[in-house]
């Protein structure tokens, strides 16, 4: 009640109102215009849409009903009060516009290099100690199931995920499979930035999500050309074939494609992996 | 900010706003509609009379009364102002908001992929028992150590009428302390619908300042924007001191309990023990509560509360990391 109390409170309910209208308008524009598959997860969506519809209404009903004079039926002759706040209207709307209006102006729906960097686009893969637990419990892998699990490419490519090739660094049976296979599989690039001595390697990456795009971190493999890497645009997605290896180096086993093949590939529907 | 840094901060700020709201929306709608229709007697007719127990049962009435953190100091305010024991009030307010359906979905579905069950069954065991500890100690402890001079003069002024008549028109019978004093019958329905709504849409605007701030400054540390990002980063993975960073921050954060999971969420490098303490911590102890316990609670108890709070809850997140974790 102390920032409020000298306000009108039809002004009151005017300004609450749009600042519930406006997360509502934001929330239901990136869910209508389709943006939301790259804020959130699936299964957050149909929520963000039923809160985007309820603060729609929230904010409508109190809109159209702010002259109305309204009793809570309660005992008013104590201190009592159902609507002032402890901030002074004014300050509340802008403290609630002024940065999602600001960040719907600078979203471009992907994160920098730097922060790309941050959540994992250069951080080695798993190691085999981490993984000890997982391949001790799982039955043996054979190269027929992993052919019977992956499709086949017309040139002969195994299409793979690159999520399997990244854990790969950390299970040394996947290691011994995988070794010399000939692979295909997808991403973004980006220039490589470690253990890169004669510029012929990229990284390629996706990123993984479990709720929102803020939890998400970067699951990358090493490309290497063997000379030049051909012009491809940075951050674009691409289709990359070729044989796929671990090699040791500075004592860290590096899942890495020798490409044969690079093209420009369709942004694919889902960008992100995501939790199963 | 540069450009770069701009949509880096955006994609996040947008990204947990979006995640958060519907569940902000959720609990400041419950809340509203409480406000209105709940006479406040009601929950007083919960507790048994011994004190323990009647204790013990406070620290569960936000699974029957979900209200977040800053919906429940106005609500305690007035039920010990009615008679309600100070140990159940306190009870009441610490665990409410951590033991209550919404805060036990948001948490759930923030740490789908983050062993779920796992933190939402610690978060609200955790802080029911440090609740429930609170209001057995404040128990043993006078009154007017506890609450505010002009609340205790106040009930001591008026106990007779509080807890003497009780043959009002309602027409129903009620053998104990009742604050009873609306009149429904009088009012047409759309008129409290009207002000449910009202006092729904000033929850949610109060929770959403501080959400909003909140995740303002997750985002830039988020995005590694704020300046102390990679000191924090350090401290993550230490045992010992993350958690008290974690419950630092969700002390200067101020998030409502409905939603801060979904920051905690994303605080991948800390280890799962100061999440915990994030989550606990934050709902009993924040700069915005320090503000509201004051309406009811002396000054020196509050700091006494405090020290207390962020020492059981920092030794308990400890045990829990050293004990649970390995079996997730």
């Amino acid at each position: 009640m102390v920032g409020s109390d000298y306000m009108k409170p039809e002004i009151r309910r005017i300004l609450f109102s749009l600042a519930v209208l406006l997360w509502a308008v934001c929330l239901l524009y990136f869910y209508g215009s389709g943006r939301i598959v790259k804020y959130l997860a699936p299964d957050f969506r149909p929520i963000a849409l039923c809160g985007g519809m309820g603060l729609a209404v929230l904010g409508s009903f109190n809109l159209l009903t702010f002259r109305r004079v309204a009793s809570c039926g309660h005992d008013h002759e104590e201190e009592h009060d159902h609507e002032g706040g402890d901030m002074n209207p004014f300050a509340s709307l802008l403290l609630m516009v002024a940065p999602v209006g600001l960040s719907m102006a600078w979203t471009t729906d992907s994160f920098s290099q730097s922060t790309l960097a941050r959540k994992g686009l250069y951080d080695d893969g798993p190691s085999a100690a981490e993984n000890t637990f997982i391949s001790s419990v799982l039955p043996p892998l054979t190269m027929e199931e992993i052919e019977k699990s992956h499709r086949k490419t017309s040139d002969g490519f195994l299409k793979f995920d690159l999520m399997e090739l990244f854990f790969a660094t950390g299970d040394r049976e996947m290691q011994d499979l995988l070794s010399g296979l000939k692979i295909e599989t997808e991403g973004r690039i980006v220039p490589e930035k470690v253990n890169n001595p004669n510029g012929t390697r990229m990284r390629l990456y996706r990123m993984f999500m479990t709720c929102c795009v803020a939890d998400s971190r970067a699951i990358p493999i090493t490309l290497e050309f063997g000379g030049e890497p051909p012009l491809l645009p940075e951050n674009g997605w691409v289709n990359v074939a070729g044989t796929m290896s671990f090699p040791e180096e500075n004592g860290i086993i590096r899942a890495v494609l020798v490409v044969e093949r690079a093209t420009a590939a369709e942004v694919p529907a889902e960008e992100k992996f995501l939790r199963r | 900010m540069n450009s770069d840094a701009q949509q880096d901060f955006a994609l996040a700020f947008l990204s947990i706003l979006f995640e958060g709201a519907p569940f902000i929306l959720l609990g400041t709608l419950i809340s509203g509609f409480i406000d209105i229709y709940l006479p406040p007697g009601t929950m007083d007719r919960f507790l048994p009379k011994n004190r323990t127990l009647a204790v013990m049962v406070s620290g569960l009435l936000g699974a029957v009364f979900p209200v977040c953190e800053c919906a429940v100091v106005p609500v305690i305010r007035r039920l010990v102002g009615k008679g309600l024991p100070v140990s159940c009030a306190l009870t009441y307010m610490l665990a409410a908001p951590i033991v209550n359906p919404i805060t036990a979905l948001s948490t759930w579905k923030a740490f789908q992929g983050q062993a779920p069950w796992m933190m939402t069954g610690g978060r609200m065991l955790l802080g029911y028992l440090v609740a429930v500890g609170v209001g057995l100690v404040v128990a043993r402890v006078p009154i007017r150590a506890i609450l505010r001079k002009s609340l205790v003069d106040k009930m001591e002024k008026e106990p007779v009428v509080e807890k003497s008549s009780h043959d009002h028109s309602c027409g129903h019978d009620h053998d104990h302390a009742h604050d009873h004093s609306h009149h429904h019958d009088d009012e047409p329905d759309d008129s409290r619908l009207i002000a449910a709504m009202r006092s729904a849409q000033k929850d949610f605007v109060d929770v959403g300042v501080y959400f909003t701030i909140g995740v303002a400054i997750t985002a830039l540390f988020n995005t590694g924007i704020a300046p102390g990002t990679q000191w924090l980063d350090g401290l993550a993975g230490n045992t010992l001191v993350a958690p008290a960073a974690l419950m630092a921050l969700a002390f200067i954060l101020s998030l409502c309990s409905t939603s801060d999971a979904f920051i905690a969420a994303t605080l991948a490098k800390f280890t799962w023990g100061a999440k915990l303490a994030f989550l606990v911590l934050g709902p009993m102890l924040d700069v915005k509560l320090i503000f509201l316990y004051q309406t009811v609670l002396r000054k020196k108890f509050i700091v006494a509360l405090s020290v207390s709070l962020f020492v059981v809850i920092w030794l308990a997140s400890i045990a829990a990391q050293a004990w649970l974790v390995p079996t997730i």
